[in-house]
């Protein structure tokens, strides 16, 4: 495409010192892009961005629908549905993109390698499917660290009594199984938790996931069979399960998403939180936390295997097939993540997506110790981060787990009934859709 | 030439059955032939894959639906009975007031102007476990010590919904009955109470059957909006945990837009509507009884 030309690019790098992608004056004059956007505050700044690209580019930007991910994606299938894919650019999400393997056209011929050579290659790599870049991603990709109370490793008697009851010394966890023994020991139900884990929907499946990944374990075999009913999967549910029937975690954890999570440990009744990095700011904020200046970030603890957790997931925007001008859409989507995006949308917490803009952040954070402390847990954490199963099954697999780790934490089953009928389940919904 | 002359009153009804065709025909014999199909809304072109009565007899089999199939028919039973309770002690109560009637009215309806996504929210808020008002009330009044898990437990659950149900929708019983009770003739009730009925029996054999109309209106009506209670539970538990408070249409939804399962969540649909038609089709029967016995009826 002309406009992404290597010289252009360059050209603006020396000029900018970032890697944006050049834009040729009123190149898409009296063009309309309608676009179908994530919504809420923290993304009105990079939309407010919007108004430059137009102003250089001379096309225009309709934003027919701003709702959350989970509203847009019950959107897009209707719209795939009813055949009313009128609109270009959509706001995706790597948990989401492969349930539309013909929504979303394939970004390589209509991107310089060079603005693709820009981000991190793994989430390039997550942003591809069956071959096809699907989305550029944005600075807000996810992973969770470990959140804790700093104050709970600076009281001798506590380092005294669990070193007592545990055999070994408290320090911020670095296993699972660690945090396990902590939760237990920190808590004091019901004015104070050990930990939390969000327990419904996707949520708590993408927790159990990671940990089975952590234990050594899979998910779904190479052939996308249920694969997660093993030794590491057992391991893995018990670990959820001990914590409940402990008093560990609050008593109606199996209905809390990220949003009780994060307003818990803001709460100051949570010892321990693995958490995603836009909560970063919340939880030091004096006016919202009651944790403020008492917060440590470490990285993901590791399972049985050595591995760290580390489920991620990205926000990105992707052009659709059906668009009638993929060029001005494609640059659309390429000035919305380029490094002056990326390093706007990063100021205020949450994560980028490419090299350049992520030594940026960790440099300008070296003045701020908290600030520096959470990226350097999150980097960590990111360096071994891996994304949801590729399959186009994968959010409604999880509709039919969730219910059933939710049963064995109640106690309604067994970790193995339960892990027996979530995988009959899944191999059920596999074999319906042809899988295999 | 030949020119076709159709009768004034086809022509006069033609623009009528138009709009009824569109919004009504139209979408429910697609849905009810995607009902047959393997249709996936992420993959239009599964509305073709025929697969005959699969969908039915995957959803009739599975003990998850039959189960929230039950427990939605409880929901409809002690919501309806004590919706009709609270509504029907609240009208007799406003129609006893003579000042500031007009008021209390207008106010009665508040809880009905709130949308039902809000009143979950305002609900999940009061039955947190953690933060909730209720349990830091209890706590605070040295009532419990510990959190109850009001939306984790099942029977807990089930009357944290049945509430929430109740404070939104009392009010429609109430004012349906309190309009029974302004259309009620002074006759009969002054002739009682000449006759000696105390005031008990005056209510019991004189007021209450010519209630009764009202009554079943309103049964009728929050009998369907019941049976498909879908925003509140949603927000409340959706449906969840462990499938604890999972009704018709919580299952039905995630079916058919999470999973995008269409032909199989309108199989479930199809056969979830078997349980409205029989409520309504009770209701009227009932209402037609009450009529007659008041010499109402046809």
């Amino acid at each position: 495409m002309k406009t992404f030309t290597a010289s252009s690019a360059l050209a603006l790098l020396a000029g900018l010192g970032l890697a944006s992608a050049a834009l040729a004056d009123g190149e898409f004059a009296g063009i309309t892009i309608d676009a179908k956007l994530i919504g809420g505050q923290q993304y009105e700044a990079l939309y407010a961005r919007i108004a430059e690209w137009e102003a250089k580019t001379g096309a225009k930007v309709n934003i027919v629908s701003q709702k959350n991910h989970f509203e847009l994606d019950k959107e897009f299938k209707a719209d795939i549905a009813s055949g009313s894919i009128t609109w270009c650019v959509g706001s995706n999400h790597s948990s989401f993109a492969s349930q539309y393997p013909a929504l979303y056209t394939d970004l390589t011929p209509l991107l310089p390698a060079e603005t693709v050579a820009g981000f991190v290659g793994a989430n390039i790599a997550a942003a591809t499917l069956d071959g096809k870049l699907v989305m550029l991603p944005r600075a807000q990709f996810d992973v969770s660290a470990l959140y804790y109370q700093k104050s709970l490793y600076a009281d001798p008697a506590k380092a005294e009594a669990f070193k007592a009851e545990y055999g070994y010394d408290l320090a911020v966890p670095e296993t699972w199984d660690q945090v396990r023994d902590q939760a237990v020991f920190f808590s004091d139900p019901p004015n104070f938790y050990g930990t939390q884990y969000a327990g419904k929907e996707e949520g708590i499946t993408g927790r159990f996931y990671e940990l089975v990944v952590a234990n050594g374990g899979v998910m779904f075999n190479d052939d996308f069979s249920p694969g997660f009913n093993s030794d590491a999967g057992k391991q893995s549910l018990q670990w959820f399960v001990d914590l409940y029937k402990a008093g560990a975690v609050p008593p109606g954890t199996t209905n809390y998403l990220w949003d009780d999570l994060g307003n818990g440990f803001a709460s100051g009744t949570i010892a321990l939180n693995l958490d995603w990095p836009g909560w970063s700011g919340f939880f030091n904020d004096p006016a919202a936390s009651k944790a403020s200046g008492n917060v440590g970030v470490a990285p993901a603890p590791k399972g049985a295997a050595g591995v760290r957790t580390g489920w991620s997931g990205f926000h990105g925007f992707s052009v659709t097939e059906a668009c009638a001008n993929k060029e001005a859409a494609a640059s659309l989507v390429d000035f919305l993540t380029n490094e002056e995006s990326q390093i706007l949308e990063s100021s205020a917490g949450p994560l980028p997506t490419r090299t350049a803009v992520w030594d940026k952040v960790i440099a300008d954070a070296a003045a701020d110790p908290y600030k520096a402390e959470v990226l350097a847990a999150f980097q960590e954490t990111a360096k071994t981060a891996f994304p949801v199963p590729k399959t186009p099954y994968w959010i409604e697999a999880t509709n039919l787990i969730y219910p059933e780790l939710q049963a064995a934490i109640l106690g309604d089953k067994t970790v193995d009934e339960a892990l027996q009928s979530a995988s009959d389940a899944v191999d059920g919904l596999m074999r319906e859709n042809g899988v295999y | 030439m030949y020119r076709l002359r159709l009768p004034p009153w086809l022509v006069l009804l033609t623009p009528a059955f138009v709009v009824l065709l569109m919004v009504i025909a139209i979408p429910l014999v697609l849905s009810f032939y995607s009902s047959f199909t393997a249709f996936q809304l992420t993959r239009p072109e599964t509305i073709t894959r025929w697969n005959g009565s699969f969908n039915y007899k995957k959803a009739l089999s599975d003990v998850y639906f039959w189960s929230a199939f039950g427990r939605t028919l409880l929901l409809v039973t002690v919501a309806l009975n004590l919706e009709m309770l609270l509504g029907l002690g609240l009208a007799l109560m406003v129609a006893k007031v003579t000042r500031g009637q007009r008021l209390l009215r207008t106010m009665m309806m508040f809880p009905m102007m709130f949308s039902p996504i809000l009143v979950g929210f305002q609900f999940k808020f009061i039955f947190n476990d953690n933060v909730g008002l209720l349990n830091n009330a209890l706590q605070s009044l040295g009532l419990t010590d510990i959190a109850i898990p009001w939306l984790v437990d099942g029977h807990l659950a089930f009357i944290a919904i049945v509430t929430a149900e109740v404070w939104t929708s009392t009010s429609v019983f109430a004012i349906l009955i309190l309009a029974g009770l302004f259309a009620i003739p002074q006759d009969p009730v002054e002739a009682a109470r000449v006759d000696g009925c105390t005031p008990w029996q005056t209510f019991r054999y004189v007021t209450l059957p010519f209630l009764m109309p009202f009554i079943y209106i309103a049964m009728a009506i929050r009998s369907l909006d019941v049976a498909r209670a879908y925003d509140i539970v949603q927000v409340m538990t959706a449906g969840g945990p462990a499938r604890r408070t999972e009704l018709l249409w919580t299952l039905i939804g995630r079916t058919g837009y999470v999973d995008a399962r269409m032909g199989y969540a309108n199989a479930m649909g199809y056969i979830a509507i078997l349980l409205s038609i029989v409520f309504t089709v009770y209701f009227f029967r009932k209402l037609t009884t009450a009529r007659t016995s008041l010499g109402m009826g046809d």
